[in-house]
């Protein structure tokens, strides 16, 4: 894939203009070629900021080319190409094993100013509590894993509780200098979980949308560049402690986002809203086959209502909804067919067109059948 | 003041915008000029091809609202546009942009239409039939196609679901005379004289007339309030009282389509009657409102009022609560006519972030008591004062309710 697959302008409003930070920094970015990172390298360079990237040089090759200095090496490897280098701050993307953190902290402890490490919302292991902060309980490592284990099957197992060890790994290096961000769903553009993704793509094709549970459910995501600018500032404000970051700032219901994804195509989608039960009797789960939503009772009640106050404190803003998927849509129609398959199978996240009118069609029957 | 459009987009592209931006003066028709610069967001981007022959326009007007999108897009088209009017709604407005400018009046001389030929003409801004009338003195003969605004107001019964051109129309009641009526009158029989001026125009351009019936106009420039109302609402955030059910239907047309379409009209040399509604599948007032609160980001919270308790508390479908009619009784087809007519022959939709985004910039644009008026619901909208009441009132009911 390259850059030129998509443009950054943005939809309605156009890229706001990007004002220079006060003092220009010498970041670091590990990673920076895969969704959020592309994100950080144009917002940070437009900021005035020195960017170096550290990567395998494999998601996107060449992605910068000529834009930020290239260090290739491995997280997971050799991490040589760092020796000696010194830098305001690090923003850690690819992290899933504390391995990583130990590894790149071998040349970077001692080097760098200010360590920021995206986590995830998923270190939490209770999602039952509205409002739940920072202060919540993390995942603990189960008994009997290695806590520097780099097998690749472990990263799924034990996401949550690997990042949390992660973010452990980076407190140790780097203490009193580190910045944790736990995102929630981040979107947009250059996202290939579909996780979003899914919702622009099916309403730009028109006619019934099967949409999940309630329209009063609420939902939680993140826009990759609101996530991406705002740890930006936060570099430039070395602002430390731990965030999360999901959004937006007022509770923001599914019926407003699939209306407001419906506000930038011209198909004439129609929302069928069929409930969390007969979804989950038809073998459809939230996220996974109804991105993005959750059903929003017992175990899951807080999963899309989390706290964010402290980032909001230290200046996190949102896109309007409408660039969000309008700009998705744009990016989505750039991707190649083989992706484009996945979307469509709902291979990833989503479910395939074929699936979607076999649910409705039972939900139609059933209501119909109903005394 | 200076009102030149050109110098506007000048100087409003310098200043960075990556929207292109037009300054538009604002004033409504027939309202006194205000001296503070409009803006009508507008993507420059958009490439708008020439059209395959250029036309010779004369457009009616042209200065209020749908009028200068149809100049606008008719210039863009390659199209040679005159316009006629009294030059007092934004003097000068298009001055040194449109190949030719004559002043005078459809209620008095229109003399300066006297020998003109024109391929087409927009009538925009008729209520009267004697406009027609007039105009047709000079007009009658030297035209190959009249294409007329009229208006959706022109149905009597607007309980029909799916109400098309065939629907009844209002008739003008015994004992008025359509050409005498007190001006001041308009308003009051808007519909039936919109009837009788499209009877003029059938009868004075037989075989080469157009009919056009939008329903809602909306967009930059409208200064009406009546879908205004939402993007300023939703844009101060908190609590917003929305009407009745998010589920109800809601029609309207964005000022651009209505505009372009008739253009394209005109270069197609198309006759005939035609609503122009918008979208082309139904859209919830609910879709409408989340879909507004989308270009937004100061998070608005809507609570769904039921109409039976609007009702009680004396709040107005429309004039309150805009764009939304109650789906019931009388108005139960109001938010549910249909265009399929005009989407057959390739009326066409922005959507609707794209309606509510340069609808809300043109807004912030207007002059600070334009704005004032706007959230006070002094034209349209309930305003803030008694949307907080209204709200107030309702959440006490539940909570009595409750107990």
């Amino acid at each position: 894939m390259t850059r030129k697959t998509y443009s950054r302008r943005e939809f309605l409003t156009g890229r706001a203009a990007t004002g220079k930070a006060p003092a220009p920094l010498d970041i670091l970015i590990l990673g920076g070629t895969g969704f959020t990172g592309p994100e950080q390298v144009e917002y940070a360079t437009a900021r005035g900021h020195r960017v170096t990237l550290f990567n395998r040089n494999k998601t996107r090759p060449d992605f910068f080319k000529g834009r930020v200095d290239q260090l290739i090496g491995d997280l997971n490897g050799d991490v040589s190409a760092l020796a000696g280098k010194k830098f305001d701050v690090v923003i850690d993307n690819p992290t899933t094993f504390p391995a990583w953190v130990r590894n790149a902290a071998q040349q970077l402890k001692g080097n760098t100013k200010h360590y920021m490490f995206i986590s995830t919302i998923s270190v939490y292991p209770d999602n039952s509590k509205p409002g739940a902060d920072e202060t919540d309980g993390l995942t603990p490592l189960p008994a009997g894993l290695d806590p520097y284990t780099t097998v690749a099957d472990d990263a799924k197992k034990y996401y949550g509780a690997l990042k949390t060890a992660s973010e452990q790994e980076v407190a140790k290096h780097y203490a009193g200098i580190h910045t944790i961000i736990r995102p929630g769903l981040i979107v947009g553009p250059l996202d290939r979980s579909d996780r979003f993704t899914y919702w622009p793509a099916r309403i730009d094709r028109g006619g019934e949308v099967m949409a999940p549970g309630r329209p009063t459910d609420p939902v939680q995501f993140i826009d990759s560049r609101d996530l991406a600018e705002f740890m930006i500032r936060m570099a430039e404000d070395r602002a430390f402690g731990t965030f999360n970051v999901t959004g937006p700032a007022a509770p923001l219901t599914v019926a407003e986002m699939l209306g407001g994804i419906k506000a930038v195509t011209t198909a004439g989608a129609h929302f069928t809203y069929v409930p969390a039960d007969f979804l989950r009797a038809n073998g459809l789960q939230g996220w996974r086959h109804m991105p993005v939503w959750i059903n929003p009772e017992g175990a899951t009640a807080g999963f899309t209502r989390r706290g964010i106050s402290r980032a909001l404190a230290k200046g996190l803003t949102f896109r309007p909804l409408a660039v969000t998927a309008k700009d998705t849509l744009d990016w989505n129609k750039t991707r190649p067919d083989a992706e484009q398959k996945t979307l469509a199978d709902g291979a990833i996240a989503g479910i395939p067109a074929s699936k979607e009118a076999e649910v409705l069609a039972a939900w139609h029957a059933k209501q119909k059948g109903a005394p | 003041m200076s009102t030149d459009r050109r110098s506007f987009v000048r100087t409003l592209t310098a200043a960075g915008g990556a929207l292109g931006l037009a300054g538009l003066p604002s004033a409504a028709f027939g309202a006194p000029v205000i001296a503070a610069p409009s803006t009508a967001p507008r993507d420059r981007t958009r490439k708008i091809e020439k059209a395959p022959v250029s036309l010779n326009i004369l457009i009616l007007g042209g200065t209020g609202f749908t009028g200068p999108e149809q100049v606008e897009y008719a210039i863009a088209r390659g199209h040679r546009v005159t316009l006629f009017n009294r030059n007092k709604t934004r003097p000068d407005f298009f001055k040194g942009k449109v190949a030719e400018e004559l002043v005078g009046d459809l209620n008095g001389d229109t003399s300066a239409l006297a020998g003109k030929k024109f391929d087409v003409v927009l009538d925009n801004p008729t209520t009267f039939p004697a406009w027609v009338r007039n105009a047709a003195r000079q007009l009658a003969g030297n035209v190959k196609h009249y294409i007329f605004i009229s208006t959706t107001s022109t149905y009597s019964d607007q309980s029909i679901i799916g109400l098309d051109e065939n629907s009844p129309v209002h008739a003008m009641p015994d004992g008025l005379d359509p050409y005498t009526i007190d001006a001041g009158d308009a308003g009051k029989y808007y519909g039936p004289l919109k009837v009788r001026a499209e009877q003029e125009v059938a009868k004075l351009y037989p075989g080469i007339h157009t009919i056009i019936r939008p329903c809602l106009i909306v967009g930059p420039l409208d200064r009406t309030d009546r879908f205004t109302w939402w993007p300023a609402r939703i844009e101060k955030g908190g609590e917003v009282l929305a009407p009745d059910n998010p589920d109800d239907p809601c029609q309207f047309i964005d000022s651009r389509d209505l505009a372009e379409f008739m253009v394209r009209m005109a270069e197609a040399r198309e006759f005939g009657l035609y609503n122009a509604i918008g979208p082309a599948h139904p859209m919830t007032v609910g879709e409408m409102l989340h879909g507004v609160k989308a270009v937004t980001t100061a998070g608005a919270q809507f609570t769904w009022v039921p109409w039976d308790f609007l009702q009680a508390q004396n709040v107005r479908p429309w004039r309150d609560m805009s764009v939304w009619q109650p789906p019931y009784g009388k108005t139960a087809g109001y938010q549910r006519r249909n265009s399929a007519k005009a989407i057959a022959k390739g009326l066409t939709f922005r959507p609707l972030a794209v309606t509510a985004k340069e609808t809300l910039d043109w807004h912030k644009t207007r002059p600070a008591k334009e704005q004032e008026a706007t959230l006070n619901g002094e034209i349209n909208g309930i305003g803030l004062k008694r949307e907080a009441e209204v709200l107030a009132a309702w959440h006490a009911k539940q909570k009595a309710g409750s107990k």
